[in-house]
């Protein structure tokens, strides 16, 4: 299992996230910043969970490239 | 009355008050993440933007959105949301380089102002532009001789803007350089994956560099800083600026503090109204060179504007060389407004009579002041510690979102 949060309010909107984990990540069209698919929302911290280990990988990718670093993967 | 305008940098509702109250006829923000400080400032939302127009309207100051980092498909609906709010508070015009942000303005009638971005360098890309703008900035890499020519081609040839009118021609006059042509960088996306025209530029050419050879000889070169430029500063030079005939003068500066913000704007008010009045002199440009020198740079220099072939670069240390500054002491309680009293806790440090301190807020902008007494549990005192509530006399309304700030000499 690994559990994917999102820390979406400061998203710039790069695009990096969507390129490395497209299956995790949308840019949304109604205001130009990343979405986590699937994600539960709580206090600006958006989170889901995959129990596909072999995502860990582009993951990961996607947290390192986040200029923001408002990307967190932590596999359980 | 002069038909300069001073146009000031409003990164926060503190910048944006004490812009208005030194004099700025405009000010320009960033709304949301399409700006060009979409990191290093706190960054206004499409919410604050009947308040500040609210601010700065009745006042006569222009407001002056950036929407003008590159714009990916994904931004449109924020660009137009951004453009379509703008439109219907009556900001004054959007300051775009992405010909999508420039085109939806010019398709809604809002003004168009051209960014740095756009690196106009020339007269025939000015006349493109002029298509679609009425302001342009141009490069900073310009020399005055270069910027005058532009302005007299404008003028000779009347090239208009879509209102009908000359374009007006913008340079930067204060504020940080980079060490790319008009902000053009990559070094912050190459190293960090942050785009610095996205507004995430991670100040790469701030920090120190060594430079060593493949056997890892340590070169010898005179300066660490080869990246750094000092910030560029046309006070004592702004008779030669005015000369050229540009109408707009930009101060830099969205990333940095409120003190910032009305220092600069208040000493380049100064300096253009008494450039009007025939009083502009070697002793007045002392004189502001000392108070900019107490707010946030890296050492001045003019840019680029004399012709100097080589940037001049940072020197000693990275970050801020100002004279002064401004130490924490804690947040402002209220105001006894028939006593004209205003009652402080001090959560650090401590406060003496004597002290010039600093009050910043949202509302209140930047004030300064100096103690000559106060009282700490209703009796007059000389000094004030951490934990004790003082009250003394200010001119000004005090709010509980105000922070008082001591002012101190720098060390070094």
């Amino acid at each position: 299992m690994i559990i994917i949060t999102l820390q979406r309010d400061k998203c710039i909107g790069c695009n990096y996230c969507v390129e490395l984990a497209p299956e995790f990540f949308r840019m949304s069209k109604k205001d130009g910043k990343c979405t986590l698919l699937h994600a539960v929302e709580k206090k600006g911290f958006h989170t889901a969970r995959t129990p596909f280990e072999h995502a860990e990988e582009p993951l990961q990718a996607a947290a390192k490239a986040c200029p923001v670093k408002i990307i967190k993967i932590k596999p359980l | 009355m002069s038909s300069i305008e001073l146009m000031s940098p409003a990164g926060s509702f503190e910048s944006l008050q004490a812009a208005i109250d030194n004099g700025a006829d405009s000010v320009y923000f960033g709304i949301e993440q399409l700006n060009m400080r979409a990191v290093s400032s706190i960054n206004f939302t499409l919410e604050d933007l009947p308040e500040i127009v609210a601010r700065c309207k009745p006042k006569g100051i222009h407001t002056y959105i950036t929407l003008n980092t590159i714009l990916y498909d994904h931004d449109m609906t924020l660009m137009r949301g951004i453009v379509d709010e703008a439109a219907r508070c009556g900001v004054s015009a959007i300051i775009a380089a992405d010909h999508a942000a420039i085109a939806y303005a010019r398709q809604k009638g809002m003004a168009v102002h051209l960014s740095t971005q756009a690196n106009v360098t020339n007269v025939e890309t000015l006349r493109f532009y002029s298509m679609f703008a009425d302001t342009m900035v141009l490069s900073r890499e310009l020399s005055l001789n270069q910027v005058k020519k532009i302005v007299e081609a404008v003028e000779r040839e009347n090239i208009c803007g879509p209102s009908g009118k000359p374009v007006q021609v913008e340079i930067f006059a204060h504020g940080a350089l980079c060490m790319a042509v008009s902000g053009k960088c990559y070094l912050s996306l190459h190293t960090h994956n942050s785009s610095a025209n996205r507004g995430a530029c991670r100040q790469n050419c701030r920090q120190k560099y060594y430079v060593t050879d493949e056997d890892g000889n340590e070169l010898m070169i005179d300066n660490e800083y080869i990246m750094s430029p000092k910030d560029l500063c046309v006070i004592d030079i702004l008779d030669q600026v005015l000369d050229t005939g540009v109408r707009v003068l930009k101060i830099e500066g969205r990333g940095r503090s409120a003190d910032y913000v009305a220092v600069t704007t208040r000493c380049y008010r100064e300096a253009i109204d008494s450039y009007y009045e025939g009083t502009y002199s070697k002793e007045k440009v002392e004189n502001w060179l000392e108070r900019l020198a107490t707010v946030y740079n890296r050492g001045f220099w003019n840019g680029y504007y004399l012709g100097q072939e080589l940037g001049e670069w940072t020197e000693d240390h990275p970050g801020s060389h100002a004279t002064q500054k401004k130490v924490y002491l804690g947040p402002g309680l209220g105001y006894f407004p028939k006593a004209g009293i205003g009652h402080f806790r001090i959560e650090a440090y401590d406060l003496k009579v004597g002290d010039p301190v600093l009050i910043t807020g949202p509302t209140t902008g930047v004030q300064y002041h100096t103690i000559h007494e106060m009282m700490v549990d209703e009796k007059p005192t000389i000094a004030a510690v951490r934990g004790e509530e003082v009250t003394f006399p200010v001119p000004f309304k005090i709010r509980p979102s105000d922070k008082l700030y001591k002012l101190v000499q720098s060390e070094d």
